[in-house]
């Protein structure tokens, strides 16, 4: 397990500072880093601060999946399904359309804002998850609306923002560089320890409405934290790169699969780490692929995790 | 609406006359606001068009745009409000609707993929309603496939047909990706528009809504069995099966036609059924021409509404040319109805 995950670690490092243009070959990359030539600038100033966005956004949503997941007790539970990801990919692309000049440090709080007000509205409009299902169908209506929010804005952009504007919507690394990645940090900072102390009471939630009350949580108020944790750690990456489309639901799976024995506490750092994985090799043949031109990430993980979600619950229907 | 009046008649005679009144002034009422909601030519000018008088510019722009706009709205509208009852009638859902089925997803995949790769343009509407058509199909197929042995499962085939909506989205995106040269026009569709509709969508439009709209009005009586649960109607001796494949084939061949022509108009297939449940009660007999005309006074409402809307908002924004889709208005009228709708309805047993 960890020396499977260590391996991929490696290999998708060695990928994402070594391939495209200019070709560094692994002999050259220690020496290279921190260079000035052409090389050294590549890999220091484009490739590595992409690599690092790629696994701290993947485990950022990768984490968030597994809190929602958990805390509704739905494995279809993921950002893009509540309206989490639609709401926060409002709040950025609205002011980019409607030509409103904003502050690149104030995005983060756009997204956080669309973000919160989606998940919130999905869970209200739920009765705060007492059924599961209910929850994704209101989620899948809250969703569908930003989505068509986001559409209208579009038919409102030009030519040139449509593009620019589509491809964000899809989750895209391309052109993004240490300025991007130091925003983050204060989010994270705030986003782990809340983490750490909410993971105990969603082991609990697990086990249903009137078992958790009894025990003495209270499911309302758990339910709204798990959001708001899982809010605080989708929309700064939202606001960065898109939102990228199904790790959220991939990552915890992953982890649950590869480790059936642990619970909830146990598989928090392993989604996170799946995550990072899974956004970090999606990004190669997003960059690859169809070189020079760059296609979205959030294509390729779309494209794995679709049939990821499917044949899980073709097994669940078996299993029941 | 004087629903808390209506309440008190009983409903088999409000359903007699009063309903259907109100419902074709309604229709009426859509329709003139939609012939006199453009920019270029006022109502006064429409009138004396109609009358047979008026200048070349304004005959054309009645007769050849203003006209089968609003026609193709009206039905279109209609075609969305009977696939939505077929479908919550026959999967037993109060949320399904062509959006969250796979139907519509798919058949804006199956006309966004034939444009994008040059099978079909905005020039042959013709083309552009066989891909639709074939994508609704296929989007149902899908849900058909993946819901497997959970057919019978009102809520778990909701879950399966949000998760091939998506998947159709992100298809759909794909392709757009591959062919940006048409992302500009197809945005518009993707919203639902009735932009620049003429003659031709019409023509497609209105033979294909008759057929199927009589075909799932032939269909209403095994529907109201099977809203009733599967037991109760296999034990009045309906093969539920049958019965119910029928009905979906008519849903969605309705709302590919509809989609092909106007695009995917947000919501109206999953609420105007609610609306025409509660205005004329369970029986599909009279339910399903009630959600048809209320689907046409929907949807060429919103029509109307995004015109004036678009006049009042283009000065303030500073562009003449804003026009806001209808289906933007749909939606979210739609969405805000659909939370209430959803909070309204009893937790699952």
């Amino acid at each position: 397990m960890y020396v499977a995950g260590g391996a991929a670690l490696a290999a998708v490092t060695a990928a994402a500072l070594c391939l495209g243009t200019p070709y560094v070959p692994l002999a050259r990359l220690l020496p290279a880093l921190g260079g000035d030539d052409l090389a050294g600038i590549v890999v220091t100033e484009l490739r590595l601060p992409r690599l690092l966005l790629a696994l701290v956004a993947g485990a950022c949503l990768g984490a968030a999946g597994l809190v929602l997941q958990e805390a509704l007790r739905n494995p279809l539970a993921v950002p893009e399904m509540l309206g989490v990801s639609g709401g926060a990919a409002l709040g950025v692309a609205a002011p980019l359309v409607l030509a409103l000049s904003v502050p690149l440090a104030a995005q983060p709080f756009l997204a956080l804002g669309g973000a919160a007000l989606g998940g919130l509205l999905t869970l209200v409009a739920a009765g705060f998850g007492r059924s599961p299902s209910a929850v994704l169908l209101t989620g899948a209506a809250v969703a569908a609306a930003l989505q068509a929010a986001l559409l209208v804005l579009m038919v409102l952009a030009d030519q040139l923002d449509l593009q620019l504007v589509y491809r964000y919507l899809l989750g895209s690394l391309s052109a993004r560089t240490w300025d991007d990645l130091a925003g983050l940090w204060p989010w994270l900072a705030a986003a782990v320890p809340a983490l750490v102390l909410c993971a105990p009471v969603l082991s609990v939630l697990r086990l249903g409405d009137d078992d958790a009350r009894a025990l003495g949580v209270r499911v309302r108020r758990a339910r709204i934290a798990a959001l708001a944790i899982a809010v605080v750690l989708i929309a700064p990456v939202v606001a960065v790169c898109g939102p990228v489309a199904w790790v959220g639901f991939l990552a915890p799976h992953l982890a649950r699969r590869l480790r059936p024995d642990l619970d909830a506490v146990g598989w928090l750092p392993w989604a996170a780490v799946w995550g990072a994985l899974v956004v970090a090799a999606a990004d190669q043949p997003a960059r690859l692929a169809l070189a020079p031109t760059e296609t979205p990430v959030g294509a390729w993980t779309a494209l794995l995790g679709v049939p990821a979600g499917v044949a899980l619950l073709r097994r669940r229907a078996v299993r029941r | 609406m004087s629903t808390a009046l209506l309440k008190r008649v009983p409903s088999v005679r409000r359903v007699r006359w009063v309903l259907p009144a109100l419902l074709l002034t309604g229709v009426a009422c859509a329709a003139v606001a939609g012939m006199v909601a453009g920019r270029a030519v006022g109502a006064g000018q429409v009138a004396e068009v109609l009358a047979g008088g008026g200048d070349a510019t304004a005959r054309h722009v009645v007769l050849n745009l203003r006209m089968p706009r609003t026609l193709v709205a009206l039905v279109a509208g209609a075609c969305l409000g009977v696939a939505g009852t077929v479908l919550q009638s026959a999967l037993r859902n109060p949320l399904a609707g062509p959006e969250v089925t796979g139907v519509t997803p798919g058949a804006v995949l199956g006309a966004v993929a034939a444009t994008g790769l040059g099978f079909a343009g905005w020039r042959s509407p013709g083309a552009v309603v066989a891909a639709a058509c074939a994508g609704g199909f296929a989007g149902a197929g899908l849900l058909w496939l993946l819901a497997g042995r959970d057919r019978g499962d009102p809520e778990r085939t909701a879950v399966h047909g949000v998760l091939v909506s998506a998947v159709l989205s992100g298809l759909t995106a794909m392709v757009l990706l591959v062919a940006p040269g048409e992302l500009g026009s197809v945005v518009q569709w993707l919203v639902g528009s009735t932009e620049g509709r003429v003659w031709t969508h019409w023509n497609l439009l209105w033979p294909w809504a008759l057929a199927w709209g009589a075909a799932a009005w032939l269909l209403a009586a095994p529907l109201t069995l099977l809203r009733c649960g599967d037991e109760q109607a296999a034990a009045a001796g309906l093969r539920t099966g049958r019965a119910r494949l029928a009905a979906l084939a008519c849903a969605v061949a309705l709302t590919a036609g509809a989609v092909s022509v106007v695009g995917a108009l947000g919501f109206v297939g999953l609420l105007v059924p609610h609306l025409a449940f509660a205005l004329c009660g369970a029986d599909l007999r009279y339910a399903l021409p009630g959600a048809a005309l209320t689907g046409a006074v929907v949807v060429g409402g919103a029509d109307a509404g995004a015109q004036w809307l678009s006049r009042l908002l283009g000065p303030a924004l500073g562009s003449d040319r804003l026009s806001i889709p209808a289906g933007a208005l749909t939606t979210c009228v739609g969405a805000a109805l659909l939370l209430i709708v959803a909070r309204r309805r009893k937790e699952p047993t």
